[in-house]
């Protein structure tokens, strides 16, 4: 019976934790063996989860119960199927994790592991260079590494827009774009950004990136050049047409990879790194502390 | 007076606190709280050695083991020197059958039914050279073959060893017969008495075996502590078994002087607390009357037939006779594994039942089940309520097949 193959890692795994699971484990890997070896299991570890699982079903639904008997070696055998299917992809993730810092490889995206990851790790950026607002001579400097495909840099960006409105002279903000690959037209809309920026145009058009991100997400070019000829920015079909801007973006790709970032968007206020959706609100609360202890 | 098994279970703490269903008696007992409170009492009271220190405790503990000794004689009808304390049944076996003398007759009949622990010290006696063993013939169902039993208990038998009552079917031997052969024979008999002492009244005199073994814990009394009853001349023929502190009268380098049976056989530091605690369920079980036990448990037993016996697909091994048996059942279920069938009793119902081969795996290959059975075997507390939810709940497992 294939059913010991998927209690192995279990209790394998429990056992970790606790010592009654051993003697369960120690059954496990007999039986595996046992079955590897095309004989017969003879620890009743089998027997024993069948009939658990069994009654288990039976005390909800006794006609369930009655087919899950007749076809549980096949149930067993999907089970194992998928079991080794997660552990698979399970392994493929802890791998890209590792290499990539994601667990979905070069391409990035959401990853379960990042919560793995401490922000204090991060390394904080060693220039400035990116789209600036506020004190360049301010003593509190944060730096955004964001991008306008994702969600949750969007869901962050009326808090960043309130920090700017609040601090004004106090605070110096930077900028940098941190296209995530996986977002649709990700780059493009960073290139965009630039673009309006030099048209002296990007923060309306920054606002009108994260309000239309769905209208982006559809139709891509599309997408960017209509909003620019929505807010009149000048120059930006050439500039966009020609990706002036593309050296940039992955410069500051680049630093942020270098700096250990796994998630957009992440913040720096003066080098102290801050991940995710919530960190717009640990910025501010940053902010305060550093203005009051000042 | 009939046995009033609902006022019984009172008496048992493990019924009261759990709601549990234990139809595992063969395996073992449930205890009674004053067996419990009698082996309680040895450790609170006195907790001394019988029989070698002076002071107060110690012959408390004497009195409290004598005083045991002589209640466990009374109850299986010898007396209090043929009683010999043993750790249970398997080393009561284990004693006369590696202690018998075959320097004179070497052959040892013996059955397929029996019990491992009868089993395996004849085959290894046979494996040293030292005996021979001979099976008497028995059938698919559990029962003798009666010229069997003449033709192979002859003048070269040294020793018959046989069950009372199997663990398997909870069919009787035909003791009285083969006593009877053995005996015109010359040959002495060992009854192994584990499923028999508990469920109805053996009288070793009467009986006339020449050793009677059994075990405490499946007579609700405590584990570890079982009985050797032997003929005071039988006893007086076994070589020594374990040796050492108690034994003997006197030890010269050169020279031992043996003390008669019992001490001969009790080496070293007994266990008081088991004993005591045997004697109490000695009282315990005289108290109800071992006839009311029996009838109890022949009603039970053909409830518990007939319930298994409704279920489609449902085969009992031995004879479905119900007055044949006692209130044990080995059966299987079609298409459900054994295993399957008593972890899910186990589960649905909280009902407590053996599956395998009960540590008897001949007798089972006899019986036609070489891959083991489940085993349902009651006692004195089991309820005809009890039985109907097991016939329930093997009804819903039944149909999983």
């Amino acid at each position: 019976m294939v059913l010991c193959i998927i209690a192995l890692p279990v209790f394998l795994f429990l056992s970790l934790f606790s010592a009654k699971y051993r003697p369960l484990a120690r059954r496990a890997i007999d039986c595996v063996f046992k079955k590897v070896t095309l004989r017969k299991c003879e620890t009743g570890l089998d027997d024993e989860l069948k009939a658990a699982s069994i009654a288990g079903i039976m005390k909800l639904h006794a006609p369930s119960a009655t087919f899950v008997n007749k076809h549980f070696e096949a149930f067993s055998l999907i089970f194992t199927i998928l079991m080794i299917l997660s552990f698979v992809f399970t392994a493929q993730g802890i791998y890209n994790f590792a290499v990539y810092g994601n667990c979905n490889g070069p391409e990035g995206g959401f990853c379960i592991y990042n919560g793995l990851q401490n922000p204090a790790f991060l390394k904080a950026p060693g220039s400035l260079d990116g789209i600036t607002a506020g004190n360049a001579t301010a003593k509190i400097v944060v730096i955004e590494f964001g991008c306008y495909s994702c969600p949750y840099t969007k869901a962050a960006e009326d808090g960043v827009l309130k920090m700017l409105n609040d601090y004004n002279d106090q605070v110096y903000f930077v900028f940098k774009p941190f296209p995530i690959p996986t977002h649709p037209y990700s780059m493009e809309a960073a290139i965009a950004a630039s673009c309006a920026n030099e048209g002296e145009k990007y923060w309306p058009y920054r606002e009108a990136l994260f309000g239309n991100q769905s209208y982006v997400h559809d139709k891509g070019d599309v997408a960017l050049l209509d909003i620019a000829h929505q807010l009149n920015v000048s120059g930006f079909d050439s500039c966009y047409a020609q990706k002036k801007f593309a050296s940039f973006i992955a410069q500051t790709q680049k630093e942020g990879q270098d700096c250990g970032i796994y998630g957009t968007p992440t913040f720096f206020v003066n080098g102290k790194p801050f991940v995710g959706q919530n960190a717009v609100n640990q910025t501010d609360a940053e902010i305060q502390k550093l203005l009051g202890s000042a | 007076m009939a046995l009033d098994a609902e006022k019984i279970r009172a008496d048992f703490p493990l019924l009261q606190t759990q709601k549990i269903v234990y139809f595992d008696s063969a395996c073992t007992t449930l205890k009674p709280r004053a067996v419990i409170d009698a082996e309680r009492k040895y450790y609170e009271e006195m907790s001394g050695c019988a029989g070698r220190s002076a002071h107060t405790l110690a012959k408390r503990t004497d009195e409290a083991f004598v005083g045991a000794r002589e209640k466990i004689a009374k109850f299986v009808g010898a007396k209090a020197d043929e009683v010999i304390f043993t750790k249970n049944t398997t080393e009561a076996l284990n004693l006369v059958i590696r202690s018998f003398d075959y320097s004179q007759r070497k052959k040892i009949v013996t059955t397929q039914l029996e019990h491992h622990s009868a089993l395996l010290p004849i085959m290894e006696q046979q494996r040293r050279g030292v005996a021979k063993m001979e099976l008497l013939k028995t059938n698919s169902d559990g029962t003798f073959d009666e010229s069997s039993i003449v033709s192979t208990i002859d003048r070269s038998t040294a020793l018959v060893v046989v069950h009372h009552t199997t663990n398997t079917t909870g069919m009787r031997s035909p003791l009285e017969r083969i006593i009877k052969i053995a005996h015109e024979n010359g040959a002495a008999v060992l009854v192994d008495g584990a499923q028999g002492v508990p469920h109805s009244k053996v009288d070793f005199r009467k009986l006339g075996a020449d050793f009677l073994a059994f075990s405490g814990h499946k007579m609700l009394g405590p584990t570890g502590i079982g009985c050797l009853v032997g003929k005071t001349e039988a006893l007086e023929k076994l070589d020594t078994y374990i040796v050492g502190g108690e034994t003997i009268e006197t030890v010269k380098l050169n020279e031992v002087k043996w003390k008669k049976a019992p001490k001969r056989f009790e080496a070293g530091i007994q266990n008081y607390a088991g004993a005591i605690g045997l004697g109490a369920a000695c009282d315990y079980l005289s108290k109800i009357g071992m006839q009311n036990v029996e009838e109890h448990e022949k009603k039970m037993g053909k409830k518990l037939i007939e319930a298994i016996q409704s279920i489609s697909g449902s085969t009992i091994y031995g004879t479905s006779d119900s007055t044949k048996r006692s209130s044990l059942c080995s059966f299987n279920l079609n298409k459900v594994p054994h295993h399957q069938v008593a972890l899910m009793c186990d589960s649905l119902s909280k009902i407590a039942l053996r599956s395998g081969t009960f540590c008897a795996q001949p007798a089972m290959e006899s019986l036609g089940a070489p891959n083991g059975a489940v085993r349902a075997s009651l006692y004195l507390y089991n309820t005809e309520k009890e039985i109907e939810t097991f016939r329930e709940t093997l009804g819903k497992i039944a149909k999983l097949g």
